[in-house]
């Protein structure tokens, strides 16, 4: 017999119910029943960062994370980021720096320098680098992520 | 063929314009291959092998059958008619050392698919998966180039007698008399070790049967959808007819997804077979053994060269670690490698043999810059090498050797598998490097390095200057459509995959037909929307699909010019074409707008002229009349601490041309982009195999890619040398961000160990740990 866990959460400012198997991580459950397929999952093992939501606000990596942790919770990925379609501060610096290519990697940064700027909105050069040092590309060569990183935070221009 | 100027008014091309594609994406809506659903699917898992090299005894599925959701398995056994992965880049006499989509008897690599699974679920599908019994009885494995091509080695093919498989020849001139009149010859060899693509995406196929018309669809992550069309209708002898490809959003592929590939096969079988929709989305577990690999080569270099530091003559014998088969582009590689190996340099005499050779480890094929980089490397350390024998600078004896504007067109004797005949069609190779030196302050080097020194750190400056095979054709296809509102569809045969296609696209088509940007729309990557094209790889998307969107869209023009002297009953010589509309010269307010134009050539409106169609649309294939190179020097300055082996590159600098740059913002970013895997490569990732070749990198844990603190900040400098060979003087840009990076590292990090005794003769991974032997041994 499997056993089901029923949880309550707030995905993207909605309340959501569900009866879940243990086994099943955040992401497979964000992107599965959900159909929040803007969490992607590159490594599977917390590595490449390309996962990335928030839970309470905290950027954590959901293909490490049992979605019935997340009971209680209020989980926000990528989708609950720009409202009404208007895009963030941060995808907007995304844009305006060609901080992506192919995409695949770029909510998992989003996600995290979002976090960033809420929490710490005057966020040093230092802390930038040691948020983004948490996530792969494999585009970009990252100097126009951190360009972006440094427009959404407001340092001004790059070097 | 001349170069035709820029449109009159460009309005978008050469300006760094936003990505039109961004927004969906940033907002995750973007449509990865993970994220395509289909009602009833059901889903594939593979079997893979665990050993290198073995017979298989036994494949035993009955259990896997039983097992609970599984709905269909199938083995080698079961697929006999099915054909082997085709090989394109086969020389005439290259032994075909293809491998089957499962394995047939006998298994060649740790991640070989042996058997496939289907079922209700992903988890019931690799569970069952493991309930096949194999049972192996092993062979010797192959593992590395020097074993597998000693006397007696084990053969992973015993009908070909040898595990070169392929040998390719270049020669030019005459070398050896240039050798035995040579006052110095310097022989060394170099090692290149194996990493890999790996992009941030990892592989994934949805098939299934079309339920109206019958026909087979495949979704998939690739670089080529019609190339996989080609490839699946001639592996499953299915009429192209009868086969749609799509390849959605794809997360990166840097050539990793420019190869046809078993799970592209399995998924389609299985969904004819059941009449279910088929998903295999790719662990990266998986795609550390199951995608192509590339890079590992060893080259014997000799080089005759003057005592004042003019080079007569090189040789270069060079064998590819293939793995296991010879994939969809297997040779290529070697090809380039030999085809390029004088780089920007004169050196009359030249004498090339690029050997394939296979063992028991996962195929190799292109990864950027496919066989750039290894060729750079080889001859910039060699540079490198003889400036200090003999008391040269390096910047001098690489000027005193490149070939200077006045020689060119220079027809270099050499040909590059399926990309044709080696003739520099432009550039100024020696401005280049001396704008990339005055960048990186080679003149200063001696006091950076006396203040390194005072730091404790050792600096060094390197070099790489490389000329690049870019934009192969043979051709791509375009179709330029205006609607009867006045919007305006490119089709491209161009599949993208990061590049920002429909960015760059639009600006041609808008400044060609003088609309805004938005209004153009730009599609791909399905071939029942784009019925023909080649795809994205080689560095083409811009001086092949580029092109052929602009000579589509003169043609929509013209087509509209003469519909308008229609309507306005004026000749069309006295028609000009303003601001996306036909208007009668000297008297703007006679005018057509486009809008308006292409209404009339649809149906319910009065006959168009005798001879002219329906529809103001135009198709255009552009057909390379030969290969544009590019050009770039990579200059890298790093510091390196000797106590731990650390490398820190404290400056990068890249100068390069592509010709006529469509939109700087994204050429600068597809070279940084390249850079960094050229540093990741350098001094991180090696896809590293034991010697019972079993891999040891099965995860990003183990598999050290860059991340944004070990990236410098690079600075780009940017040169236009149009090239003569397509109507606007494109040349690729994609890959020579990663052709250079690996020989200006190592230059970089010789120069700075050269006090104590280091001189490096391959391109590492440089880890702490292995830069620390090379101290010791120094």
């Amino acid at each position: 017999m499997r056993q089901f866990t029923p949880i309550e959460l707030t995905v993207n400012g909605r309340p959501v119910e569900a009866s879940l198997k243990p086994n099943l991580t955040l992401a497979d459950y964000l992107r599965d029943e959900l159909d929040l397929t803007g969490t992607h999952v590159g490594c599977e093992h917390g590595t490449c960062g390309s996962c990335t939501v928030l839970v309470d606000g905290q950027p954590i990596r959901s293909c490490l994370m049992l979605a019935i942790q997340a009971d209680s919770c209020e989980v926000t990925t990528v989708e609950g980021l720009s409202e009404a379609g208007e895009l963030s501060k941060v995808q907007r610096a995304f844009n305006a720096n060609h901080a992506m290519q192919c995409g695949f990697c770029t909510p998992g940064f989003v996600v995290s320098l979002t976090a960033l700027t809420r929490q710490e909105p005057a966020a040093t050069e230092e802390q930038l680098r040691a948020t983004l040092d948490g996530h792969l590309c494999r585009c970009t060569g990252y100097q126009n992520i951190l360009k972006a990183g440094r427009e959404a935070l407001s340092h001004g221009e790059g070097s | 063929m001349t170069s035709v100027p820029s449109p009159v008014r460009p309005k978008y091309v050469g300006r760094a314009v936003r990505r039109k594609e961004d927004a969906r994406l940033l907002r995750g809506e973007g449509s990865y291959i993970a994220d395509l659903k289909v009602r009833g699917t059901l889903h594939m898992a593979v079997l893979r092998s665990t050993h290198a090299h073995a017979d298989l005894v036994t494949v035993d599925a009955t259990a896997a059958r039983e097992a609970t959701g599984v709905v269909d398995v199938l083995t080698g056994t079961d697929i006999p008619d099915v054909g082997h992965i085709p090989c394109i880049d086969m020389y005439p006499d290259t032994k075909p050392a293809t491998h089957p989509v499962l394995a047939q008897g006998r298994v060649r690599y740790v991640g070989q698919p042996i058997a496939a699974v289907v079922a209700d679920s992903a988890l019931h599908a690799s569970a069952a998966a493991q309930l096949i019994g194999v049972e192996y009885a092993d062979l010797p494995p192959v593992v590395d180039l020097d074993q597998a091509v000693s006397e007696n080695a084990e053969l992973l093919y015993p009908q070909f007698a040898s595990n070169i498989v392929n040998t390719i020849a270049q020669d030019v001139g005459d070398c050896a008399a240039a050798f035995a009149d040579a006052d110095r010859v310097f022989s060394e060899t170099f090692r290149i070790h194996r990493y890999g693509p790996m992009p941030m995406e990892t592989r994934g196929v949805l098939a299934q049967v079309d339920s109206v018309s019958g026909r087979l669809i495949l979704y998939t992550s690739t670089q080529f959808p019609h190339l996989v069309r080609q490839f699946l209708g001639g592996v499953l002898d299915l009429p192209e007819s009868q086969i749609r490809v799509v390849a959605p959003d794809v997360g990166g592929g840097f050539g990793g997804k420019c190869e046809f590939y078993p799970e592209e096969v399995l998924a389609p079988l299985f969904a004819r077979r059941l009449r279910r929709p088929i998903r295999w989305i790719e662990s990266r577990a998986e795609h550390m053994v199951a995608s192509s690999q590339a890079r590992e080569q060893r080259h014997d270099v000799r080089i005759a060269i003057s005592r004042d530091g003019v080079i007569s003559a090189m040789t270069v014998e060079s064998w590819t670690n293939n793995g296991a088969a010879l994939c969809t582009l297997a040779t290529t590689p070697a090809s380039i490698s030999s085809a390029m190996g004088r780089g920007p340099y004169r050196i009359p005499h030249y004498r090339a043999r690029a050997h394939s050779v296979v063992s028991n480890k996962t195929p190799l094929a292109v990864y950027r810059g496919a066989g750039h980089p290894q060729a750079a490397l080889v001859l910039e350390r060699m540079f490198d090498i003889m400036a200090a024998d003999l008391g040269l600078e390096p910047l001098e004896l690489r000027l005193k050797n490149m070939l200077t504007p006045e020689e060119l067109p220079a027809d270099r004797g050499t040909d590059i598998i399926l990309a044709g005949h080696v003739e520099y069609d432009s550039g100024d190779y020696p401005r280049v490097l001396t704008r990339a030196a005055e960048m990186i302050g080679d003149a200063d080097k001696k006091a950076a390095q006396q203040d390194a020194r005072n730091r404790g750190k050792y600096l060094g400056i390197g070099f790489c200057c490389f000329v690049e095979e870019t934009s192969i054709g043979p051709y791509e296809s375009a179709t330029v459509r205006v609607d009867s509102t006045g919007k305006v569809t490119l089709l491209t045969g161009s599949s993208p995959h990061g590049q920002g296609h429909v960015t760059t696209f639009s600006q041609l088509v808008a400044d060609e037909l003088e609309v805004p940007i938005e209004d153009v729309t730009v599609l791909y990557g399905d071939t029942d929307v784009v019925r023909d094209g080649v795809g994205t790889f080689a560095s083409r998307s811009a001086a092949m699909g580029g092109a052929a969107a602009r000579r589509a869209s003169e043609a929509v023009r013209d087509k509209a010019l003469r519909i308008a002297s229609h309507l306005l009953e004026v000749d069309v010589d006295d028609l000009e074409w303003r601001d996306g509309g036909a208007q009668v010269k000297g008297s703007p307010t006679s005018r057509v707008e486009l809008g308006a134009l292409s209404s009339a050539a649809t149906p319910w409106n009065p006959p168009l002229p005798d001879g002219m169609d329906w529809d103001l649309a135009a198709d255009y294939r552009h057909q390379a009349a030969g290969i544009a190179f590019a050009n770039a020097t990579h200059a890298a300055k790093v510091e390196v601490d000797a106590e731990t082996g650390v490398v820190d590159i404290v400056d990068y600098v890249v100068v390069h041309d592509c010709g006529t740059v469509i939109n700087p913002l994204l050429v600068e970013g597809q070279v940084i982009g390249g850079v960094a895997q050229g540093i990741g490569g350098t001094l991180f990732e090696e896809l590293a195999y034991d010697e019972q070749g079993r891999p040891c990198s099965p995860t990003f844990n183990d598999y050290l890619m860059p991340t944004v603190s070990d990236m410098p900040w690079v600075r780009t400098d940017h040169f236009e040398s149009p090239s003569p060979l397509n109507p606007y003087g494109f040349k690729g840009a994609g890959e020579g961000g990663a052709a250079g990076a690996p020989g200006a590292l190592v230059n970089a990090i010789s120069d700075a160990l050269s006090p104590l005794g280091v001189s490096l003769k391959s391109d590492g991974p440089w880890t702490p740990e292995n830069l620390l032997g090379q101290i010791d041994e120094g």
